[in-house]
């Protein structure tokens, strides 16, 4: 026998720019529509993988040189900026580190690993670039 | 454990394993090749970034697999649930389905494109 619920289950309706309505859930936002510029520069590049492989390297290159391309490029750069600083952030949120009495901070973890990333970024340029 | 909470939970791990890539990796390479090249920036002098890290055969046919992978899969993932919260939630299940064909179809092409560009990848070192 399937129990009745004593009071009809309440769904609190919410319209597509409930988040604008608190600073918080707008940066909560910002923070998820970072993903639109890392998944969208990962299609670009794989297409230029393609262009490479393909034979048309030319193409692939005039493509990066596109002014729009550029632009885009430059806002995929903050955006994915922001998600690793706010990523950074996170960690030190979720996991905090404890040493003895002391339990590490967010912001601790946030630079830490933005000290990590420069050190990454820079072995990158030097082992696969400059070498 | 029931097996779709674990598959739920495989998921998660590996978008979170793809948030770490997109944050330490992939800046570096969006400045190197969609920036510095085409601006031509700092270290970038002549030949284009994404050459002269494949003629690092191994090491730099890996660094663009896992950085272009990890980003795409975390992307996507996050991207889909994003929409859901801005109105479409009603199609999550279509979203969630159109993401994972781009996630499948998008690694493939990155594995097999890499592949052609650099055939001894799959020799040892």
């Amino acid at each position: 026998m399937s129990k009745e619920k004593p009071f009809p289950e309440y769904r609190r309706k919410l319209g597509p720019g409930w988040w604008l309505s608190n600073r918080h859930f707008t940066q909560y936002m910002i923070r998820e529509w970072t993903s639109f510029f890392v998944a969208v520069f990962s299609l670009i590049y794989i297409y230029e993988l393609s262009l490479f492989a393909s034979g048309a390297k030319v193409d692939a290159l005039n493509l990066l040189r596109n002014p729009g391309i550029i632009a885009f490029n430059v806002l995929a750069l903050l955006f994915t900026s922001y998600h690793a600083l706010t990523w950074f952030y996170l960690i030190g949120k979720i996991q905090p580190i404890k040493m003895g009495k002391t339990t590490s901070k967010p912001w601790q973890a946030l630079l830490v690993n933005i000290v990590l990333l420069l050190i990454i970024s820079y072995a990158v340029i030097e082992i696969l670039v400059l070498r | 454990m029931p097996q779709v909470a674990r598959l739920h939970a495989i998921l998660w791990g590996v978008f979170s394993m793809g948030g770490f890539i997109a944050a330490f990796l992939l800046p570096v390479l969006i400045y190197l090749v969609g920036i510095a090249y085409p601006l031509g920036l700092w270290p970038v002098a002549g030949q284009d970034p994404t050459t002269s890290i494949l003629d690092h055969r191994h090491l730099g046919t890996l660094f663009l697999f896992v950085t272009i992978a990890g980003s795409l899969y975390h992307g996507i993932f996050r991207f889909q649930s994003t929409l859901t919260e801005v109105g479409l939630a009603r199609a999550k299940r279509a979203l969630e389905a159109i993401g994972y064909l781009i996630i499948v179809i998008g690694i493939l092409a990155a594995a097999y494109y890499l592949l052609l560009l650099n055939p001894s990848v799959l020799s040892l070192p």
